[in-house]
């Protein structure tokens, strides 16, 4: 297209298309640019692409069937998500889970954690031609894989939590296995420190690409690591603690520049932090029912089905008639690890949601993508997109 | 929290809030839409806990919701302060299906741009003063708001074309300063059916 630049300059900008399918996009993201020469003069974005009616779907089921779907909000850390919601509800019941479930909880958070993190640090290596990185971060990940399977028998889409419980408790032997993955991780990370931290060509393409201010950032809703890239040290596990998180020895990551490299290396040094609360996490798993007992909200065990009569009962209005979430509305948020992940609940009383609003961090963070590509090089804007951490499952829900 | 407590109490003394009674685990008030715009302002700048951050915007239909009285329509705006940590805040305006205008915060907050256009596209409340107030998640050719209790959510719809997107790059390159004189012919489709599903 022809146009007059601000000075009055005659230019001919060539529009380009970039997505929905892009290798570097990862998920459907599309991007219109106005290329003069290399330069992204103006761009517009479009998201959608993966939207399933995640909140339609909600309202169709009782409490308990959200689960499974709020998995598909941010796969790469799906148990995450799980538990977000779980501790919206079960906060709305106002009870208190037991101590082996807040424990088992907050390794499951950590190590999910390192999982996502993980696989955004070698997609970002990935996308800008580094596969050795990439190998290095999927190894450890895919020992912790192997513990999911373990644990909920599923590796992607686990639906472990469930409200005022967990699906079952930890097999024989989690810890060691626990254990051996943070040595794993530990070791990951020391090899992709060597690959990143001083690799001329990794440099280049991100020191100084991509900054966003902590005011914009904050502007722009941004939560999560890519926020405290910027040098906000802003993290729920540390401002409003749940699951006795304050209790933990560990620190909040905050960056200098708010860059691409910054965002990455912030990742890299939670995952630092996790790997020391997963440690702590593992002294404190002290033997004990990770399910509350209460019939109303979490379904008796399965044994009691067929030995007692009060069991059954429960387990049938459970399943039937869903658990009743107390009449009224509420917002809460959870740190993930893309940062908050807010439910805002509408509850009418009965055993099916009547609204459920998923605020997603990708949300976010993908829409400041067009402005931040704005006079950067075509080839720098892929250097950015894997850093947001964008993930289309919450994205476009 | 104390903050959050002479928060809600300015905002009902000030600009005529009252508390959500619904909301029993967080702060939420009510608040008429001519006050939205002044309230947000205040809380944004001049509260004990300045609301730095528009965390969400939640469209909500009470159509079948239990004894339900008054409009059928409400946003929730969750906010979070950055400088007092842990101060929270929701503020809910009411829309009644007669007038869907609700005047927007995109002045206030970069990330109400695309939360109002999600409400708009899930439940058609329309916000006065959006810049660019198009569907996000759903597809342009999308007839109706999904969200609303009153769409059937087996329903389905033939959506053929992608969204042209050119006009809103123009537009995006003349908020910039550039004048844009001529199209190029290969993003200028003389398919006229294409345009008009684009542009819904």
């Amino acid at each position: 297209m022809i146009v007059l630049d601000p000075n009055g300059e005659k230019l001919n900008l060539m529009a380009l298309n970039v997505g929905p399918t892009h290798p570097a996009t990862h998920h459907c993201v599309r991007l219109l640019t106005a290329l003069d020469g290399e330069t992204i003069v103006a761009g517009v974005h479009e998201i959608g692409f993966m939207h399933r009616g995640f909140e339609k779907m909600a309202e169709r089921g009782t409490w308990q069937q959200v689960i499974p779907y709020t998995d598909r909000l941010n796969y790469c850390s799906a148990m995450m998500n799980n538990i977000a919601f779980c501790r919206t509800v079960e906060n709305m019941f106002g009870i208190e889970i037991p101590e082996r479930n807040k424990v088992l909880r907050v390794i499951v958070n950590e190590l999910s954690r390192i999982n996502d993190h993980f696989i955004c640090v070698a997609a970002a290596f990935q996308d800008l031609g580094g596969t050795t990185p990439f190998m290095y971060a999927f190894n450890p990940r895919e020992e912790i894989m192997l513990i999911w399977e373990k644990l909920t028998g599923a590796r992607l889409t686990n639906s472990f939590a469930r409200i005022g419980g967990l699906y079952r408790d930890s097999y024989n032997g989690f810890e060691e296995d626990v254990l051996a993955a943070c040595k794993s991780v530990e070791k990951a990370l020391k090899d992709l420190h060597a690959c990143l931290d001083r690799n001329r060509i990794f440099l280049d393409r991100t020191v100084g690409i991509g900054k966003i201010s902590a005011e914009r950032a904050i502007s722009y809703g941004w939560t999560g690591p890519v926020l405290r890239a910027t040098g906000v040290a802003s993290d729920l596990r540390k401002d409003e603690p749940y699951y006795d998180y304050e209790t933990y020895d560990w620190e909040v990551v905050v960056g200098t520049q708010g860059d691409a490299n910054d965002r990455l290396q912030v990742r890299l040094a939670e995952i630092e932090e996790s790997v020391k609360i997963v440690r702590q996490a593992l002294k404190r798993l002290a033997p004990g029912p990770v399910d509350i007992v209460d019939p109303r909200i979490r379904v008796p065990a399965h044994q009691m089905a067929y030995q007692d009569m009060e069991g059954l009962i429960g387990r049938f209005k459970s399943v039937y008639e869903g658990i009743r979430v107390p009449q009224g509305e509420y917002y809460c948020g959870t740190e993930c690890a893309n940062g908050e992940l807010g439910f805002t609940i509408i509850a009418d009383g009965s055993g099916h949601p009547y609204r459920i609003k998923a605020r997603s961090p990708s949300f976010a963070h993908v829409s400041a993508f067009a402005e931040m590509v704005e006079g950067l090089t075509l080839s720098d804007s892929m250097a950015i997109l894997p850093g947001l951490n964008m993930i289309a499952g919450e994205l476009d829900r | 929290m104390e903050s959050v407590e002479k928060i809600v109490s300015l905002l009902e003394e000030k600009f005529g809030a009252q508390r959500e009674s619904l909301a029993k685990w967080d702060a939420c008030v009510v608040i008429a839409k001519e006050n939205l715009h002044a309230a947000v302002k205040f809380l944004k700048n001049d509260a004990p806990a300045k609301m730095e951050m528009l965390l969400d915007a939640a469209g909500i239909d009470y159509l079948t919701y239990p004894n339900h009285e008054g409009p059928r329509f409400a946003v929730s705006y969750a906010f979070k302060s950055m400088s007092t940590v842990g101060a929270r805040v929701r503020l809910k305006v009411l829309v009644s299906e007669a007038d869907l205008k609700v005047p927007t915060l995109t002045d206030l907050y970069a990330s109400a741009n695309w939360l109002e256009r999600e409400v708009f596209d899930q439940f058609g409340i329309l916000f006065e003063g959006h810049p660019d107030l198009r569907r996000i998640l759903n597809h342009c050719e999308f007839v109706g708001h999904p969200l609303r209790k009153d769409y059937p959510a087996q329903k389905r719809q033939w959506l053929s074309t992608s969204d042209y997107l050119v006009p809103e790059l123009e537009k995006r390159l003349e908020s910039k300063g550039y004048k844009v004189i001529e199209r190029s012919e290969e993003i200028n489709p003389v398919d006229e059916e294409f345009l008009e599903g684009s542009r819904k």
